[in-house]
């Protein structure tokens, strides 16, 4: 009989989803916020979570994330705010699937069953943080850029930041107070123009490797984006 | 439309006053010294005693004599009898100087006004006034006394034109006013363009420093910094209040739509079901509306063809007859919030289906813009009916109020997304007959 945490700081939330899967022959846990959650955690170990993403304290992508770098458990994730799916199930959370609030039980029974299918026991790996976009390769871990063809390019460790800052949010457009914040965070000496030389070098660099690309655009109310799509490997 | 800036205006203000200043200082000189407009010319008497003593005394006397009555107003010379003809205007017959020719009789020979010869006219107007007036009066049959006189320069005790002073000072007090002016005037134009940068959802826009400007810009200054400090809590308050909102109805929505699974009856089971969806959606759709009215929508590359697959395969597995006419991959770019967008043609699609029975998606690219129809096989939307569709609460079959569902938001907020967006949405008829909905984005262009 597979056993399901669910965690969630709504107590009727709980006892409802628990009261549904237990009636279908699961066993169930409940947890109100991530403290609980730890707790059953070194009790037994679940065979699937179902998580809240807001809860108050330590909030679902916390969670997620942290689940995710010790333990290979399948994570079923509920959200509240539909706009927030994409990155759920991105790559930056890695939550197995999710449903948004409000579902209907047989939504929720189907994504349980389907999850419990597919969550073979696997060997757990640290997930790679290597990003392919155009013809480059970047590995945050390394702090290096590569190009399929020509090795690697020499970046400065502020351009890497940057670099990093576009390949971690691809197509999204970024401010400049949102990349300032986000490389070496906003100092008092650091202006708008630093990021526009910023980005300019970068830009020259990645032209040089990559004729004609044009990979980081600007766009009209002062923003930069990073023009191609990403996608992880190993 | 011309407009003069501030500091244009406080000059020519500040330009007026002291023309009006050195007006009034002349005036006052004028005044003063009991001058008036006749005193250019010289009184009869004098003339007449200036003959007098010209014909008592011996010819070789005269240089002196003239030299002493001579002034820079009254030039005189002794001249042959013949005397050439001059470029004049004559004032024989002018009544104003008709007592010269009764205290001179016989003797005055003419009274004219000399006109110079000049590339440029002086103005008509003022020729009795800046010209020499000439008198000619016969001394002995064969000498005739020639005197010019003058409009009087008037000279202040230092030797300059009365009014110079003034008119230094005036000038003086002018480039420092224009000076200061300017100071006081560029700190408001960087405000302005300060004030332009501030976004209600972004980080706070640094204002301007504005060390030493004048007590009122800088009330103004803190005033602006007051107002985006308002302007950023309401929003944040507003979203706030979004995401509470979104957080907590759709809790509860969860536990009614679990519980909803107790009533025993499948009809009614499924019809709670379904209202507490279109619950959600009326919401989802408000709050949106509410979001990119604040401008606080996401900015993202989006290539629109998977994202209206996505919409078209989740319908067409329910069973809904929708087509699409796609765009090759990664064309079809535009900037903009997934979310957003997703819903504007979630509603359009929606709606073609409830009102149209089908939904036919045609995706083209023209110029700089992406141009999505969504037609249906309706009986289509009359010309007069298109405008007023677009307001919120507004449906088009208000007989059947609510029957088929919906709380007539759709439209509205799928036209308030895409002009969020710089886009448009427009009703048109379709080929086939049917009601055509055509929203236009900006196509993407990497610079």
């Amino acid at each position: 009989m597979p056993t399901i945490l669910i965690v969630d700081d709504d107590a009727d939330i709980r006892q409802l989803v628990g009261d549904l899967l237990s009636r279908e022959g699961f066993a169930i846990e409940t947890a109100e916020d991530a403290r609980a959650m730890d707790e059953v955690l070194r009790r037994r170990e679940p065979d699937l979570m179902i998580l809240d993403l807001m809860m108050p304290g330590e909030d679902g992508l916390s969670v997620c994330r942290r689940i995710r770098a010790t333990r290979p458990l399948p994570i079923l994730m509920l959200t509240a705010k539909s706009d927030e799916t994409d990155r759920v199930v991105g790559l930056e959370l890695g939550a197995d699937d999710y449903l948004v609030k409000p579902f209907g039980p047989r939504e929720l029974l189907a994504r349980v069953r389907a999850l419990l299918r597919r969550a073979a026991p696997q060997v757990f790996q640290p997930p790679s943080r290597r990003y392919a976009f155009d013809r480059f390769i970047a590995d945050l871990d390394a702090r290096q850029l590569e190009t399929t063809l020509e090795g690697v390019v020499s970046l400065t460790s502020g351009e890497f930041e940057l670099l990093s800052c576009f390949v971690l949010r691809p197509r999204r457009v970024l401010s400049r107070d949102q990349i300032l914040d986000w490389t070496h965070g906003r100092t008092a000496d650091s202006f708008d123009r630093t990021v526009d030389l910023l980005v300019s070098r970068l830009r020259k660099k990645l032209e040089a490797a990559s004729p004609g690309s044009n990979l980081i655009s600007t766009v009209r109310n002062g923003g930069y984006l990073l023009t191609v799509p990403v996608r992880q490997v190993t | 439309m011309f407009r003069l800036s501030l500091s244009r205006r406080l000059v020519a203000i500040g330009g007026a006053g002291f023309l009006a200043l050195w007006i009034a200082l002349i005036s006052f000189y004028y005044l003063a010294n009991g001058l008036s407009r006749t005193a250019s010319n010289p009184p009869p008497g004098q003339i007449a005693a200036i003959v007098t003593l010209l014909k008592a005394e011996p010819s070789v006397r005269w240089p002196a004599l003239i030299d002493a009555v001579s002034s820079p107003i009254l030039d005189l010379s002794v001249v042959g009898i013949d005397l050439a003809p001059e470029n004049t205007l004559d004032l024989w017959e002018d009544p104003e100087y008709r007592i010269y020719r009764e205290v001179l009789g016989d003797d005055l020979l003419s009274i004219r006004l000399l006109v110079p010869e000049r590339r440029f006219r002086r103005p008509r107007l003022l020729q009795g006034v800046l010209n020499p007036v000439q008198f000619r009066v016969r001394l002995a049959p064969d000498r005739v006394l020639v005197m010019e006189t003058r409009t009087p320069f008037i000279v202040s005790w230092f030797g300059l034109p009365a009014g110079l002073g003034a008119g230094l000072i005036g000038t003086l007090f002018g480039v420092a006013a224009l000076i200061v002016f300017h100071r006081e005037i560029r700190p408001l134009t960087r405000l302005a363009a300060a004030v332009d940068r501030i976004d209600p959802v972004g980080a706070p826009v640094a204002l301007p420093k504005l060390k030493g400007a004048a007590p009122e810009t800088q009330a103004l200054l803190k005033a602006f910094d007051r107002l985006q400090t308002r302007l950023h809590a309401i929003v944040r308050a507003r979203l706030a209040l979004i995401g509470g909102i979104q957080h907590d109805v759709r809790t509860f929505a969860t536990r009614l739509r679990l519980r909803v699974e107790h009533i025993p009856n499948v009809r009614e089971r499924e019809k709670a079901a379904t209202d507490i969806d279109d619950m959600i959606e009326l919401l989802d759709n408000a709050l949106l509306a509410g979001r990119a009215g604040v401008g606080a929508l996401d900015e993202e590359l989006l290539d629109l063809v998977p994202l209206l697959e996505a919409e078209v395969t989740d319908r067409r597995a329910a069973g809904a007859r929708i087509t699409l006419a796609a765009l090759p991959p990664e064309t079809a770019l535009v900037i903009g919030d997934r979310l957003a967008l997703r819903r504007v043609f979630a509603n359009l699609i929606d709606n073609a289906l409830k009102y149209g029975g089908a939904a036919h998606l045609a995706l083209a690219i023209e110029a700089e813009w992406l141009r999505v129809t969504v037609d249906d096989e309706g009986p289509g939307i009359s010309a007069d009916r298109r405008e007023i569709l677009m307001e919120p609460f507004v449906r088009l079959e208000t007989s059947r109020a609510r029957k088929t569902g919906g709380a007539g938001l759709g439209l509205a907020v799928a036209r308030n997304l895409a002009e969020a967006h710089g886009g448009t949405l427009e009703i048109d008829d379709a080929p086939s007959g049917g009601a055509r909905l055509i929203v236009q984005l900006r196509l993407f262009c990497s610079q």
